[in-house]
């Protein structure tokens, strides 16, 4: 009886971490594509941890700089990526490239 | 003389006209907005009326490879010396930028010439953007502040749209090679990015 008390228990342990683990998901990977002067998806909705690649398929340098300073690649060279962990609090980023101000996006952080 | 040949001629008028308008931007009084003025000069309404025969090539790559890398080094020499002069710091990173961003397209565009074995051909739509740039950086350099500010960016309102209409002119659709042409339409939006900037920097100078 008492084995049986013994396994029911670690039984529910191990239930209990696996809802855990389900519950808070893998970070993804997610990228913006940076083509032709302006950042592709232009706004994107990502989870807490999640990392974003920035990929400059343009023939000039992009930055992608954090209008609050959350985040700064500097250039990213043509043909080149960075990559950051924008989402380190929920909430909405606005950002742009600091050679070229008129390229905006957005990451909205859940 | 063939049809041909008058295409030719006819087409590398425009290109001419073009150098010649983009010159005389960088010259004209910057009391008028240029951005109105220069736009007539350089791409005077289409006709219409007539096919579309002038697509024939009329210049070859190598003459085009040339204008673009002329093109490229003229606002790079002009951005070099903002970046020195500017009295705002708007001016001054737009220069830097001009000088980043078309010293990255010179740099591709030798290294397809290169690959392509193909050595830029000097013409005289090139020598009148040369001519044009020189006039320009030896104005600008009579002059200091804010007249200085004005200055560069009417001229750089009106060198971007004269480049942007011989782009989709004459540029690209007479460019044979589809790797030279795929340069020039990864070119444009720089050009059309650098001209939204040029004018956002121009209305916030007078207002």
């Amino acid at each position: 009886m008492l084995s049986q008390v013994r396994y029911a228990a670690i039984a529910s342990v191990f239930a209990l971490g696996g809802v855990a683990a389900c519950t808070r998901p893998t970070p993804r990977a997610h990228t913006v594509t940076i083509k032709n002067f302006a950042f592709d998806p232009a706004e994107l909705t990502i989870a807490r941890g999640d990392t974003v690649v920035w990929s400059n398929t343009d023939i000039v340098p992009h930055s992608s700089t954090a209008r609050n300073a959350a985040w700064d690649s500097n250039a990213i060279g043509a043909n080149a990526t960075w990559r950051d962990v924008p989402g380190k609090a929920p909430g909405r980023y606005e950002y742009y490239c600091v050679f070229h101000p008129t390229m905006k996006g957005t990451i909205v952080v859940r | 003389m063939s049809p041909t040949r008058l295409t030719d001629r006819r087409v590398l008028g425009a290109l001419v006209a073009l150098a010649t308008a983009v010159a005389v931007a960088g010259c004209k009084k910057t009391e008028n907005p240029p951005a109105d003025t220069a736009t007539p000069a350089v791409a005077p309404a289409p006709d219409t009326t007539k096919p579309a025969a002038a697509a024939a090539p009329a210049i070859n790559d190598a003459q085009i490879a040339h204008i673009a890398v002329t093109a490229n080094s003229v606002d790079s020499a002009a951005g070099m010396l903002a970046e020195k002069k500017g009295a705002s710091k708007a001016v001054k990173d737009f220069g830097k930028t001009m000088v980043t961003d078309h010293s990255g397209v010179n740099k591709q565009a030798v290294a397809l010439a290169t690959k392509l074995n193909v050595t830029p051909e000097d013409n005289d739509t090139s020598k009148q953007l040369k001519s044009g740039g020189d006039a320009n950086v030896a104005k600008l350099q009579g002059l200091t502040g804010k007249a200085f500010d004005k200055a560069y960016i009417d001229n750089e309102v009106a060198y971007h749209q004269a480049v942007l209409d011989a782009l989709d002119k004459t540029l690209i659709p007479n460019a044979q090679n589809a790797d030279l042409k795929a340069l020039l339409e990864k070119v444009r939006p720089a050009v059309v990015a650098h001209l939204d900037m040029a004018k956002k920097l121009q209305s916030s100078q007078t207002t």
